[in-house]
């Protein structure tokens, strides 16, 4: 605004027209300023402020300087014309006096000195005169400077010629009056917010603020402008693109400004100005920027095809949502309205702020596309959100199939009152659910069957949901609520939750999905401690007339390992070992063979292996090639299959590797399989191997001695003596069980084990849950590899 | 302890958050709208089949 002078270079008593009746103010200052608290006294230094920066507006200031004195006045300096000094024609006094002393005149009445102004409503600065202990007012215009004192509004003498000078301006010192005001201290907050929005608002203008109580100083000088309003509002916030947007327009005399900038917060942030009036309760420039911003977004996101999802457009408060915006405009006679007097009434304004924010901002999408996106892409989230809230507001409140109790008719509750008492299984399928039912202790125990809802996606994909149904069923039956603001542990109607599923992979599906569920919408209940898994037996063994539940796959294997090491006896480090002795040996050898077939998985050679562990390389033996080619020729030696390649060098790591193949097996003997935690592993588990010294085992048995030739051979055997006379049935759903030995094994509070979730196990559901949820597909992958031993109980 | 927020995939902790395991009230949102509207499924395929079928030995 600087050098764009939008006033008269004359500004004398002929621009000062007058409108009498000062005495008024002293009388009623609340009809002037506002109130004689802490508003109104800012008020008067504002007034003062205000001249000077029209002073700025008008082209011809560039410094302002205000000053808190030690007695509580206040100094205001610009480099502005300086009032005027001529003696006004209709008056006989000088025009500054007219200005000083009486209401409603100044040059902001007639748009000849002053084009556009802020002022405060024209009060001017006579108010501030009126209600001011005293007053100075000096004035340097054409190399002389003046000088006049008031006192409570009126002069103790004309106005004097004091000396020379060779700058210009106006300096206005002024103390609030005691008899008017109850609060004389001026705030050093106040006082800076309101000035540093007037350098923000008049880019370039300088206004510099010290306290004489403090000795505290600070200059407001924007080069920005409203830029930098927009970067200082958003100062501790993350912007989602780096520079603010810039708007700026002039149509039928009235200049627009706007910049506006998103950051990753939800709040709307709109300050909105007419003539450096800060219009709180916005107006038409308010009005129109919105409605033109909306306009705006919507026609570029459905033209750039970023609204296939969205059914209606995008509606404006969710494309306000995170906005930081100034609207400044400048105008000839604003009109205020509202309570406050700071809402802008002008009608024509919303058509011109429209059109110059439908023209800029489109222009300006267009042309930053990647800005334009994330500005949709926040717009859209709100959306969701919005639509969200909406979805789950309705969900609760829907009665749907619920009983007298208001409780769902899919519940079999317990008699007991009391949640610290009362348990919720949560069974999955109807038909566990019956006999969850028929098991149960009526008192205590209640049933909330819950079928996971499986949808056939494609001819063999099944994908598996908790259908919405289901989840206001849970939610019903637990009692508690739902959402951010509703959900209240202290109402839930169970203090033990307990989720009771198939052993199989279904199963766990839904246990995960219910997890996750509880996690992230109740986590309350995984923090209190009340939420279960059910431990149903995996295994019943019988053999002859005794049955056994088995819990899990380790303790069926302790019990299988038992049963044969009664019957065998095995070759541990040249001594025939049996009964209790054996179980660590075979236990070793068990898990020796499930890492092999877990490397076989992985097309690596077992025999390979068993040389290579045979041979006591590690790491080192890598570096020196001699010894490397030493053990390949042992390996060759062993078996003439093996097809070892060229010795290559491995530069990053300065050791030697090889490929070796056998059939369909392909192994990269180097640094990086020799070093990884697997085969380190299975170079730990190879001590049985040894113990168990060279093939053939000899294997002492009840019908002799058995020699078998391989390992994995002697495992299989000693499972399989174990295995004779067994009976083994595996419990894949809750349903194989009748409601006595689901009582019996499982609901049981004398004899069942229940697993407590812990937050650290629903944290990792929560993740299993979005691997399989399927929504990048190569992890997904990976983990079903990878986790293919586990997936059969993935007991978290 | 520090968490992802699952929606948003911003850090954020578990203690002193009342809209954890999210980072805000929006994202808590517009992970219950996503219960109640069907769009959480665990997609089930062949390989998952085979894993049902493996016993233990």
């Amino acid at each position: 605004m600087e050098n764009n002078k939008n006033g008269n270079e004359s500004y004398t008593a002929e621009d000062i027209k007058v409108l009498k009746g000062l005495d008024a103010v002293r009388k009623r200052p609340a009809m002037y300023i506002g109130s004689t608290g802490i508003e109104g006294l800012h008020h008067l230094a504002y007034e003062v402020v205000d001249n000077s920066v029209d002073e700025s507006l008008a082209g011809f200031c560039k410094n302002v300087d205000v000053i808190i004195h030690l007695d509580g006045s206040c100094t205001v300096i610009d480099d502005g014309r300086g009032i005027p000094t001529d003696i006004h024609t209709e008056e006989g006094r000088s025009a500054a006096e007219v200005v000083l002393t009486e209401l409603h005149a100044g040059g902001k009445f007639e748009s000849k000195a002053y084009r556009i102004s802020g002022g405060l409503h024209g009060v001017g600065v006579s108010v501030v005169n009126a209600l001011s202990e005293w007053l100075d007012v000096e004035i340097k215009q054409n190399g002389t400077v003046y000088q006049q004192h008031y006192e409570r509004g009126n002069p103790t003498g004309p106005l004097t010629v004091v000396g020379k000078t060779k700058g210009r301006g106006t300096k206005i010192t002024f103390k609030p009056d005691s008899e008017v005001f109850e609060i004389l201290e001026f705030s050093w907050d106040i006082l800076s917010q309101r000035l540093r929005e007037l350098a923000f608002l008049n880019r370039g203008l300088k206004i510099a603020l010290s306290d004489e109580r403090t000795e505290k100083n600070q200059v407001f000088h924007y080069s920005g402008g409203i830029i930098s309003f927009v970067e200082h509002l958003n100062k501790n916030k993350t912007p989602i693109h780096p520079k603010p947007v810039y708007i700026s327009g002039e149509k039928e005399d009235i200049i627009v400004e706007i910049a506006l900038q998103y950051n990753d917060g939800y709040a709307e942030n709109l300050y909105t100005f007419a003539n450096n009036i800060n219009t709180r309760e916005g107006g038409t420039h308010l009005i129109g920027f919105k409605s033109a911003l909306t306009r705006t977004v919507n026609s570029y996101a459905t033209s750039s095809g970023l609204l296939k999802d969205s059914k209606e457009g995008l509606s404006g408060d969710d494309i306000r949502e995170g906005l930081t915006a100034v609207i400044n405009v400048k105008l000839m006679n604003p009109q205020f309205e509202g309570q406050t007097k700071m809402k802008l009434g002008n009608s024509e304004i919303k058509g011109i702020v429209e059109s110059i924010v439908n023209d800029t901002l489109g222009t300006y999408l267009e042309e930053n596309p990647s800005v334009a996106r994330k500005i949709v892409e926040k717009a859209l989230q709100a959306a969701r959100a919005r639509e969200a809230a909406r979805k789950a507001k309705e969900l609760t409140r829907r009665k749907g199939a619920l009983e007298d109790t208001g409780l769902p008719g899919k519940l079999a509750d317990c008699s007991e009152k009391d949640a610290a008492l009362s348990e919720l299984f949560i069974v999955e399928g109807d038909s566990a659910g019956g006999s969850a039912k028929q098991g149960r202790d009526r008192r205590t125990q209640a049933i909330l069957p819950l079928r996971g809802k499986i949808l056939n996606v494609e001819k063999a994909r099944f994908d598996k949901m908790l259908g919405s149904e289901e989840i206001r069923i849970l939610i019903t039956a637990l009692g508690t609520s739902i959402g951010p603001e509703d959900f209240d542990i202290s109402k839930i109607r169970y203090h033990k939750v307990i989720l009771m599923t198939d052993a199989d992979v279904d199963g766990a599906h839904i246990r995960t999905l219910l997890l996750t569920f509880f996690y992230r919408q109740m986590p309350q209940v995984i923090e209190k401690g009340y939420l279960y898994i059910a431990q149903p037996p995996l295994f019943k063994v019988k053999k002859g007339k005794t049955e056994k539940y088995i819990q899990n796959e380790t303790e069926m294997l302790g019990m299988i390992f038992e049963l044969a090491s009664d019957d065998i006896e095995v070759p541990v480090k040249g001594q025939s070992v049996k009964g209790k002795a054996l179980i660590p040996y075979l236990k070793r050898l068990y898990r020796f063979e499930r890492l092999t077939e877990w490397f076989e998985r992985r097309r690596k050679d077992p025999d390979l292996l068993q040389v290579i562990l045979s041979t006591g390389m590690n790491k080192e033996t890598l570096k020196d090639r001699r010894q490397f080619e030493e053990i390949l020729s042992r390996i060759s030696e062993k078996d003439q299959s093996m097809h070892i390649g060229e010795i290559q060098l491995d530069e990053e790591h300065q050791t030697y590797g090889v490929e070796i193949r056998r059939k369909n097996y392909k192994l990269n003997l180097d640094t990086n399989f020799l070093g990884s935690p697997e085969f380190r592993e299975l170079e730990n588990l190879f001590t049985i191997i040894r113990d168990l010294g060279d093939p053939p085992y000899k294997v002492q048995t009840k019908d002799g001695i058995k020699e078998i030739g391989k390992s994995k051979e002697l495992l299989d055997f000693v499972l399989a003596t174990a295995k004779k006379g067994l009976n083994i049935q595996r419990y894949k759903g809750l349903g194989e069980m009748n409601p006595q030995q689901l009582w019996e094994t499982t609901m049981d509070t004398e004899k069942r084990t229940l697993l407590q979730v812990t937050v650290q196990d629903s944290v990792e559901a929560d993740s299993i849950f979005t691997i399989l949820m399927g929504d990048q597909v190569e992890p997904r992958k990976e983990f079903i590899t990878t986790h293919a031993l586990e997936a059969r109980n993935i007991d978290i | 302890m520090q968490i992802i927020c699952p929606i948003c995939k911003k850090k954020t902790t578990w203690e002193e958050n009342p809209y954890k395991p999210f980072c805000s009230e929006r994202c808590k949102l517009i992970d219950l709208g996503k219960w109640v509207s069907d769009e959480y499924k665990i997609e089930g395929d062949v390989e998952n089949t085979e894993n049902k079928e493996q016993g233990a030995e």
